[in-house]
């Protein structure tokens, strides 16, 4: 009679509902395996598309953020001047010997960066690339990355270079050479970590400040790192910090900081808009295969809810197990997309070279819209069910 | 419902519409009556044998498209959004090397000089002043001009100083060449004559302040006069930047001066072909500098976009995506359409149409409903690429080759998702249909 060959099975479970503990959305979403994998794989693509840009957006922010975070700061001095930390507008160092004279301080650092003149000689091809450099004081290494902490002291020969062994294979700094050159001075290799690039720069090293002022004889403090000292009160201390020192020196906290960063990228790059609109259309295009995958369904089981509605079920309980089959449509798809999309993540990660990671944001935001897509196609498809009439159907 | 007329099969769509009857019966295509609940509603007459050797799949698959408009809209719309998505991401995966062309697609050349360190258009290197000359009175050269890059700090005021990338050109009409392809560029060269006077993209983001002509700001401490602003975009070169005239450009930097340029733009005699005038001029030079042909050029700042930065991988992972997900799309319409007319489909095989006709039929659909959802999906997608240059600021534009492009890969995904979707029809066997 019907088309639908697997009719007569759900048919009986769903008399079965009548007992009212069988979850019928369930039964109707399984009753045909090729049409349930034929939905996942409809929603499961779009959620992927979603996925992978939500994962970019975020990689994106993420890899301008990587170096603020791994600073060893409780709070930060830098020019009011700056409008991301990366760029360049030094100032003196001895603000930062003159912040550390604060009471309430433990220690104040100065970090030194050069993000746009610092050239890297890959010593196997002797091409000449810019990388990114910073500079410490060995003894106070201003970075939380163990790997620096550890070789820091490495870094008080003269000229020693710790490199980055995740920057972008053209640099030649994995596996890391024994020497080269940066911006014409021979620089010794003294060890190695692993960090990556940014959507700004390629690679990195790491150098003393006195290795620093030999390339860059005039080089200022970018930032000056500082700790507090036990039970020293926060607030107190920035106060004291902003007296003491001159008007165009900001003193942030570490979130003050990033929350500067984010809110420069989110206004300034292009990234957000092209992610963002990467998502919508996904979204769009998974509710249009939601809607399908959801309609087709409802039609295929129009008799199963025609004889529902004919057994005197109200039109609540039809909306609810529609909306119900629509819910579990959305994980079917979203489940494996989330699994495919862990291991796309690794593999993007790594030929890229991004910090492209699940979070618990990504997943609950990708659930979140897939549901929404779902719920709201069934909405829409769900009108069909409460038109029917038994007495059309069979 | 009644079977009607002469010999012949009415089913669905099939008798909705459509009828298959003896070739040789010219009356086949009158309209036999309305079956729209007829969700299986067929039945047979007599069938001709002859009839069923009547591959006739353009036309089946036509009205088993109209016969149900609803659904049909509904995979039009589907498609229509896949091709949408396709559209998106392949703008995105071709602008941000477009982006990294801006400046050259609006720069007057023939040929480019540039240092053997030249990376790309940012991270040019150095050349000497000198090799310019020497260049110029090669007898193939028209006209050769250097271009100067720099960076400086906006500085107006106490807040936040924003680096400004400041392009150093020489303005004078003795060296016989406008170097900008913008008529309002030109036009403005009187004005950078002017000391200390700057022209501003427009582009040039707001935290830079208004960007009024006549306005006095600093560069790195060095006090300059918008003069005007012009309309090329900014792509990657930063978020303002501003031409000067190379006098001023000396004056601004005196530690750079102009003993070092970035790039030597050369214009060529009429006639003079460029890329065999590209490798004789770089014979005159010495290893430290390369010369590019536009065509040249191009290719190797797409390939430093799509291979040394994260773009190719992230932006060619979203355009093969959205080639999954339009196949899915398509095929998720056409294998409900079938699944739907599974009975019908049945009937015709057990009439003796052969599965490779039906297959084309399904082919058929997926090629009718591409063609039909493509060139809305179009028009929305140049409306797109607009939104899109005004929220990324990237030049994302329609050109003939990407709409080539996404017309082949829409091609592919129907093909595909037809593919996909004809395994469904072997499921349309007669005797477990009925």
């Amino acid at each position: 009679m019907s088309s639908d060959r697997a009719a007569p099975l759900s048919f009986r479970r769903a008399r079965l509902v009548a007992g009212g503990a069988v979850p019928l959305a369930w039964y109707n979403l399984v009753a045909k395996k090729p049409r349930l994998i034929r939905a996942s794989a409809g929603i499961g693509f779009a959620v992927l598309l979603m996925v992978m840009q939500l994962g970019f957006e975020a990689a994106f922010f993420n890899s301008s953020f990587q170096i603020i975070r791994a600073l060893d700061a409780d709070l930060v001095i830098a020019s009011v001047h700056k409008y991301s930390f990366v760029t360049q507008q030094p100032f003196a160092p001895d603000l930062v010997d003159k912040a550390g004279a604060v009471p309430g301080v433990a220690s104040a650092s100065p970090l030194y960066a050069h993000w746009f003149d610092t050239y890297w000689k890959n010593p196997s091809d002797g091409k000449v690339l810019l990388v990114r450099a910073f500079a410490f004081d060995p003894d106070r290494p201003v970075f939380r990355f163990p790997e620096v902490r550890a070789q820091a002291h490495e870094l008080k020969a003269a000229d020693g270079v710790l490199v980055d062994r995740r920057a972008r294979p053209f640099l030649g700094m994995d596996p890391p050479p024994p020497s080269s050159e940066i911006n014409g001075r021979r620089m010794r290799v003294v060890g190695s970590f692993a960090l990556g690039p940014d959507f700004q720069s390629d690679g990195t090293v790491m150098m003393s400040a006195q290795t620093m002022r030999q390339l860059f004889p005039e080089t200022g403090v970018e930032a000056g790192i500082i700790k507090l000292a036990p039970g020293a009160d926060r607030n107190s201390v920035i106060k004291r910090l902003r007296a003491a020192l001159p008007p165009d020196i900001a003193v942030l906290t570490k979130a003050q900081l990033l929350d500067l960063e984010r809110k420069f990228q989110a206004t300034l790059s292009s990234a957000g808009p092209i992610f963002a609109m990467g998502t919508i259309v996904g979204f769009v295009v998974g509710m249009l295969i939601s809607y399908q995958v959801i309609y087709a369904d409802l039609s295929e089981q129009l008799p199963q809810y025609a004889t529902l509605k004919a057994m005197g079920y109200r039109r609540f309980y039809l909306i609810r197990t529609v909306l119900e089959q629509a819910a579990l449509s959305a994980l079917a798809g979203w489940l494996p997309a989330f699994v495919l999309s862990l291991g796309l993540y690794r593999l993007i990660a790594e030929l890229a070279l991004i910090p492209l990671a699940m979070s618990a944001g990504i997943a609950l935001v990708s659930l979140f819209l897939t549901l929404g897509m779902c719920l709201v196609s069934a909405a829409l498809a769900v009108r069909r069910v409460l038109a029917t009439d038994p007495a059309e159907v069979f | 419902m009644r079977a009607i007329g002469p010999p012949g099969l009415h089913a669905g769509w099939l008798g909705g519409t459509y009828r298959i009857s003896d070739p040789t019966d010219r009356s086949g295509y009158q309209r036999i009556g309305s079956n729209r609940h007829a969700l299986c509603a067929c039945s047979f007459g007599p069938v001709s044998a002859a009839g069923a050797r009547a591959p006739v799949k353009v036309p089946l698959a036509w009205h088993i498209l109209v016969h149900e408009k609803g659904r049909t809209a509904l995979a039009l719309l589907g498609i229509f959004m896949a091709v949408v998505l396709v559209f998106t991401e392949l703008g995105f995966f071709l602008a941000v090397p477009r982006g990294g062309l801006l400046l050259y697609d609006n720069l007057r050349f023939d040929l480019m000089l540039v240092s053997n360190q030249y990376e790309y258009q940012v991270q040019p290197g150095v050349l000497p002043r000198r090799d310019i000359d020497r260049l110029r009175r090669a007898p193939e050269v028209a006209a050769i001009a250097p271009l100067y890059f720099a960076d400086a700090k906006w500085q107006a005021g106490d807040g936040i100083w924003p680096d400004t990338f400041v392009i150093g050109l020489p303005i004078g009409p003795p060296r016989g060449m406008t170097i900008f392809t913008k008529d309002e560029i030109d036009r403005a060269l009187g004005v950078l004559a002017r000391p200390d006077t700057i022209l501003v993209d427009q582009q040039t983001r707001a935290m830079f302040g208004p960007l009024r002509t006549g306005r006095e700001i600093r560069l790195n401490g060095h006090r300059e006069t918008i003069g005007g602003t012009y309309r090329m975009g900014t792509g990657f070169m930063g978020l303002g930047v501003a031409l000067i005239s190379e006098e001023n450009f000396a004056r601004l930097f005196p530690r750079r001066g102009l003993a070092f340029a970035n790039l030597g733009l050369i214009r060529l005699k009429p006639g003079v072909e460029p890329a065999r005038a590209a490798a004789d001029l770089e014979k005159r030079l010495g290893d430290a500098t390369r010369i590019f042909t536009r065509n040249a050029l191009e290719a190797h700042e797409v390939a430093y976009w799509t291979t040394r930065t994260s773009v190719g991988i992230i932006f060619g992972s979203g355009l093969v995506i959205a080639i999954v997900v339009g196949i899915m799309t398509i095929y998720q319409s056409l294998a409900s359409q079938i699944s739907r007319q599974l009975p019908q489909f049945a009937t015709l095989k057990a009439i003796g149409y052969r599965n490779r006709t039906l297959s084309a039929t399904v082919l058929a659909m997926a090629l009718l409903l591409l063609l039909a959802a493509f060139v809305p999906a179009f028009l929305a997608a140049v409306g797109l690429y607009s939104v899109i240059r005004q929220e990324t600021l990237l030049p994302v534009a329609m050109t003939g080759t990407r709409l080539a492009a996404v017309f082949a890969a829409s091609l592919v995904m129907a093909a595909v998702s037809a593919l996909l979707s004809i395994a469904g029809l072997r499921r349309a066997a007669p005797a477990d249909v009925f």
